[in-house]
């Protein structure tokens, strides 16, 4: 299992609810959550891949920046 | 998943509460901590869900700590006297050697996390606490008062004193360190009062 790590502009709830049917429908993602109480609005993910580039795809697409932070 | 680093892992707790204690809750941020730790925000995500989860283990942790120094030694059967010795002896030292600690954990139990962090401490103390207590009310050694008017007389003077210890400071602005002669004054006024 994989846990990544992105920095993002996701700033309310609401943002994270747009994101919910994306991440949901995957049967690579494990869990996600977005800490939006820290400056850098992490999402966090585990899956059972490696999927930066789809997730960072998807999340663009859906009107928000995101990027991996590399261990 | 690569394996967890214990000695970073170690590290990483430090600052956090180092830093959560300095800065409170609302100042802290995870870029800071990993700045702090020399760990990328990855690597604490790797350890922790989010900020939050990070404030309540840590909590949970430190208060497992607490409790363990506060029962080290300390046996619910031993006599009154006795057993406010040890008690008094044990949460001194824990404060006076885990002072960041023991702050991190009032903090926790002035905030939202309280509910939380509390649930896991509370009923071993109170299990533990009150048999001592009932044993005491039972064996004529302890009067009887309700719990909150017991820990009050019982424990609120010791942390008065280490209070101002960590302030450095008495009433009125006089210099104070803590020592066990004070400590000992003070616990005997308090056995005497506890006295049926």
């Amino acid at each position: 299992m994989d846990v990544l790590v992105f920095k993002t502009n996701l700033l309310r709830k609401k943002d994270v609810k747009v994101l919910t049917p994306l991440f949901e429908s995957s049967d690579e993602i494990i869990r996600w959550n977005v800490d939006l109480k820290d400056i850098d609005k992490i999402l966090r993910i585990e899956a059972t891949c490696r999927l930066s580039q789809e997730i960072q795809d998807l999340v663009k697409k859906a009107g928000y920046d995101c990027e991996e932070l590399i261990d | 998943m690569r394996a967890r680093d214990e000695h970073k892992e170690a590290i990483v707790k430090e600052k956090a509460l180092e830093m959560l204690v300095i800065q409170g809750f609302d100042g802290f941020s995870m870029q800071k901590l990993a700045k702090a730790a020399s760990v990328s925000p990855a690597t604490l995500y790797i350890y922790y869900k989010d900020k939050d989860d990070l404030i309540v283990r840590l909590g949970i942790d430190e208060g497992r700590k607490m409790t363990d120094a506060t029962f080290f030694k300390f046996d619910p059967s031993m006599s009154f006297d006795q057993g406010m010795r040890v008690q008094w002896k044990n949460r001194s030292s824990y404060w006076l050697q885990n002072p960041i600690s023991a702050r991190y954990v009032e903090q926790i139990k002035h905030s939202p996390y309280r509910e939380k962090v509390v649930e896991t401490m509370s009923a071993e103390f109170k299990e533990v606490m009150g048999q001592f207590v009932r044993n005491a009310v039972i064996n004529k050694e302890l009067v009887q008062v309700s719990i909150e008017t017991y820990w009050t007389i019982a424990f609120a003077p010791l942390y008065n004193l280490l209070r101002f210890h960590q302030e450095g400071k008495s009433m009125g602005n006089r210099d104070f360190t803590f020592n066990e002669e004070v400590m000992n004054e003070t616990l005997e006024l308090v056995l005497k009062a506890l006295k049926p």
